[in-house]
């Protein structure tokens, strides 16, 4: 079970979404028979259903393969799968410093994307070799040499000895393998050297406490030992090394240049971050591995259980999702619209989406959101600064001096044709125009500086819609600038919403409020009486729409007895209210607490 | 529950012509079908072995548009079920309820006749699929009463997209000169299934159907008739005793195609396929009413009724007394401007009883 480093390959695989990854993944393990076609699910690597579903990696994973090659010799490949979007960017640099090589996957009907463009920059930060693969060459619109053309005009790297493959049929599949033995160097490293070994991942299990996945880069390290990780700065006693394939299975030791778990009784997950050198007490490394980031969340939103009485078990749901999701954050909060929930913070709007849909789908919650809120640097006229994260929670003022917001640095593909309407579409997002080039004949790159509070909200919707579709969008954090903000409250009634307030550019301030107001009125149930919905800025009423009063409900018709039906009738409508939070007198549905973010009609 | 059902509904699916709001179930009148569905419709109503009943109610469909044979064997064939103290009504079209139809329904013990009017207005009635005139319906009240019905009822519809006010107080004081103690009114619902929804007809305005609705309420009032229930009107306390069995949610037999039921808890609801039904497979739905689901019921029912429900008999079926069980949302939605809680009933008010689903949906 023992092999020499010259037999090892540790690999991922880049791609943008839609192309293919985790169907050449799912070819790859069926082609090393690592998993059985009986155990074959659907791409195995994806095994969260949600992650099938939507047809992305949200968590990594990591497998160990047998591979006997063409020239008679055994190999053992590690395959690191990473997370496609831009939401996880640091863990995708984690886990490609594990490897010391990538596939690239590219569609052959595609070619070359904006997403693929930023993972393959960090593959080369990371000195990892490419080799690229060019899939789907089944369909009839394939065009591999366009796709050659394009990895290596845009991405500079040759391109002549791609695999044509297709995952979907598997076909060529067998010379991806080849490849990896042939092209992807070995890893380096020396078992004697102290131990360095660099975490990528971890997952919790009830029993053992929390699993590391290392991938060794210098010594070894074995059951017993006492391990310190250096950046924590805590020590854990060894319990149980091994590698998975994707099971468990235990070894005795693991070396320079092999990917595999360590259990070593760790109880919170957030003592292990991505990035993490693992050494030993004993015989530390003199120094961690480069890279190492902490990882904070970027946008926040307010938690609230449909039926106060289930506080308890959403406190319960997120610590359970907390164990295997070291960058979800939360701590309590009251609204005085809503109650009790808990402010929660993400690394992005993917990863609000997938907690919420785990929430409700695994723990069977109904749950409120809060519009989801950036960060907030807050400077206050005494010297301080609040980081904000609750736009309710804005201070008197005149007490604050300026408020700056978070900005990214955005790249935007997009077919040449579209890119007057990206550009208005990123000037109308208060845009900071930085760059605009041709990538080839076709597509242009555009790149912006853009307040994240302003993608935050259908910004890629937006953008797939302005292009048919075709633009694509990475981005990274960049800086805090000042902004020219205020809070608007929404008042219901005449009373101030804390739930509903959010913070505004003043510039298009009256704007909002009006689309605000026009769409609370359509989504609020209409009540007995007229409720006006309003919205301020400071205090100042801004914009204001009426829900008007119900005038007559009632489904008077009701001959030759069939109640029945008119129950049926009721149910439906009952069965619309379930999502709904009573404040005051007035029954707001969920989506009222999103529709603070509209910006237009649509 | 152990008490049998007081109340027989038997339907008659044949109509001459479709009305184009209504979406019951109906079959133009063709000869040939006629014997076997009435001996089926026997067929069902034998199989429920019913002692006796206290109401019994002809719907339709038209059950006037059978032939004089037909009518009088279905009509007789159901008087054995009378008990000494009964209500027993024939739903009538103003074009089939000749002067042999009513000599049948006399011999027959029928002691209440519902006659669909709908509209005085010509033109109106042209319109929405009925081929009858006023006058003809001034002809056959006074044909009826002739012959000895003093229960009489009649239905009217309003809310029609371009009926103005000035129409239906035309049509108030039409029916109030017709001097009868019963009027039903309903406002027009277009329903999946009537022609008027699939030429695309669109009710009229929430906002106007409540000042209709109001106009409505103020004339007949005015003029001696107490709203009993939402959208039932009587003079000298001729309630229509069999649709309050509907309303205070107790039981009743349905029989015939469509129809729809309630015995020993369970909901049903016939099938609509005449084939099916002479295959004597009756029902096609049945539910057994939850106790959660018993609640809605009751309240779906009995706020339908301007007395509302007793609030001890309330307490004896649901073990609690409805204020105290419903004080949480009655303060929250503040309810109490729609309902009146005395020490004995609880009733929604005259907004309340406009804005019944709104309540109901409050509360359940």
């Amino acid at each position: 079970m023992h092999y020499d480093k010259k037999h090892i390959r540790n690999f991922s695989i880049i791609a943008h979404i839609d192309h293919g990854k985790s169907t050449l993944a799912d070819r790859i393990l069926e082609l090393t028979e690592t998993v059985s076609q009986r155990e074959m699910k659907e791409q195995f690597l994806d095994s969260m259903d949600l992650e099938r579903e939507r047809g992305i990696t949200i968590k990594l994973n990591a497998v160990t393969l047998k591979y006997h090659a063409k020239n008679g010799e055994d190999y053992l490949f590690n395959l690191i799968d990473t997370p496609g979007h831009v939401d996880f960017s640091y863990e995708v640099s984690r886990s490609l410093a594990a490897c010391e090589g990538c596939l690239l996957v590219v569609d052959a009907t595609q070619g070359v994307e904006a997403q693929t463009l930023a993972n393959v920059y960090l593959a080369v930060d990371n000195n990892l070799e490419i080799v690229p693969v060019i899939n789907k060459i089944d369909l009839p619109s394939a065009m591999p040499d366009m796709a050659k053309r394009e990895i290596e005009e845009r991405i500079g790297i040759p391109a002549d000895n791609a695999c044509l493959v297709s995952a979907k049929t598997g076909l060529n599949v067998g010379d991806v393998l080849e490849a990896v033995v042939n092209y992807i160097p070995a890893p380096l490293g020396d078992d004697n050297n102290p131990l360095q070994a660099l975490i990528f991942d971890s997952y919790y299990d009830s029993y053992r406490g929390v699993i590391i996945m290392v991938r060794v880069k210098e010594g070894k390290v074995k059951v017993g030992d006492t391990i310190h990780l250096m950046a924590a700065n805590k020590n854990y006693l060894v319990t149980e090394v091994g590698i998975r394939n994707p099971k468990e299975i235990k070894t005795d030791e693991l070396c320079a240049g092999e990917v595999g778990y360590i259990a070593a009784q760790i109880k919170d997950i957030r003592d292990v971050h991505p990035g993490e050198t693992v050494t030993l007490l004993d015989n530390p490394a003199k120094e961690a591995l480069p890279g190492y980031r902490k990882m904070n969340p970027m946008v926040y939103c307010g938690l609230y259980p449909v039926d106060s009485k289930k506080y308890l078990d959403l406190k319960d749901a997120l610590e359970k999702l907390t164990l295997n999701d070291a960058s979800l954050v939360f701590e309590p909060e009251t609204s005085q619209a809503l109650g009790f929930g808990f402010r929660c913070g993400f690394l992005g709007l993917l990863h609000m989406d997938v907690v919420q849909e785990r929430l409700e789908r695994e723990y069977g919650l109904d749950l409120i959101l809060t519009a989801p809120s950036v960060i907030y640097h807050v400077y206050k006229s005494d010297g301080t600064m609040l980081a904000l994260d609750n736009p309710s929670k804005l201070p008197d003022l005149t007490t604050i001096k300026e408020i700056q917001e978070p900005y990214v640095k955005a790249q935007i593909m997009t077919p040449k044709e579209y890119v007057g309407a990206v550009m208005d579409l990123c000037q109308n997002r208060r845009g900071i125009y930085l760059n605009l080039e041709y990538f080839d004949d076709t597509r242009m790159i555009a790149t912006y500086e853009l307040p994240l509070a302003e993608i935050v909200y259908n910004f890629f919707d937006k953008l797939k819609s302005f292009t048919k579709g075709y633009a694509s969008f990475d981005y990274e954090y960049s800086d805090y600038k000042v902004g020219n903000l205020s809070k608007m409250d929404i008042l219901l009634n005449g009373d101030v919403i804390d739930a509903l307030s959010i913070i505004v550019y003043k510039g298009s301030a009256y704007e909002r409020g009006s689309v605000v107001v026009r769409k609370l009125k359509e989504i609020i149930p209409r009540q007995q009486f007229e409720v006006p919905v309003q919205a301020a800025i400071n205090g100042k009423i801004i914009a204001r729409a009426d829900i008007k009063a119900v005038r007559k409900d009632v489904l008077a018709k009701c001959y030759g007895g069939d109640i029945s039906r008119k129950k049926k009738l009721l149910e439906k409508q009952k069965e619309g209210k379930k999502r709904m939070k009573a404040i005051g007198s007035v029954e707001v549905p969920q989506e009222a607490f999103m529709t603070v973010l509209s910006i237009d009609e649509d | 529950m152990t008490n049998k059902p007081e109340s027989l509904y038997i339907h008659i699916p044949f109509c001459d012509h479709i009305c184009k709001y209504c979406d019951f179930t109906k079959l133009f009148y063709f000869e040939k079908y006629e014997k076997e569905y009435l001996d089926s419709l026997i067929t069902e109503i034998e199989h429920y072995h019913i002692n006796r009943v206290k109401t019994l109610y002809f719907g339709g469909g038209t059950p006037t548009s059978l032939s004089d044979e037909g009518f009088e064997r279905i009509l007789s064939f159901a008087t054995q079920y009378l008990e000494d103290d009964y209500e027993f009504t024939v739903e009538a079209n103003v074009e089939n309820l000749t002067e042999s139809k009513l000599s049948i329904m006399k011999k027959c013990g029928v002691n209440r006749i519902s006659i669909g009017v709908q509209s005085t207005n010509d033109k109106l009635l042209k319109e929405i699929g009925r081929n009858h005139s006023f006058e003809d319906v001034r002809r056959v009240v006074s044909l009826a009463k002739a012959q000895g019905f003093d229960n009489i009822n009649i239905d009217l519809i309003y809310g029609f997209k371009h009926q103005s006010a000035r129409q239906l107080k035309k049509d108030l004081k039409n029916f109030i000169e017709l001097d009868i103690d019963h009027i039903s009114i309903y406002s027009l619902i277009v329903e999946k299934g009537s022609i008027f929804y699939s030429q695309g007809v669109k009710e009229q305005s929430e906002g106007a159907s409540r000042r209709f609705y109001e106009i409505i309420l103020k004339t007949l009032r005015k003029n001696g008739y107490e709203r009993y229930e939402i959208s039932n009107f009587a003079r000298n306390k001729k309630y229509s005793r069999h649709n309050m069995t509907y309303w205070k949610n107790r039981e009743y037999y349905g029989c015939g195609l469509g129809a729809s039921g309630f015995v020993s808890g369970n909901r049903y609801t016939n099938t609509k396929s005449l084939t099916e039904y002479n295959k004597h497979n009756f029902v096609k739905e049945s539910e057994k009413v939850s106790n959660k689901d018993s609640l809605e019921y009751y309240l779906i029912t009995n706020f339908r009724m301007e007395q509302g429900f007793s609030r001890e008999e309330f307490k004896q079926k649901f073990g609690q007394d409805f204020a105290e069980m419903f004080k949480d949302k009655i303060n929250k939605f503040l309810l109490s401007n729609l309902l009146v809680i005395t020490p004995d009933r609880v009733k929604l008010n005259d907004d309340g009883l406009l804005l019944m689903d709104f309540v109901i949906l409050k509360l359940i």
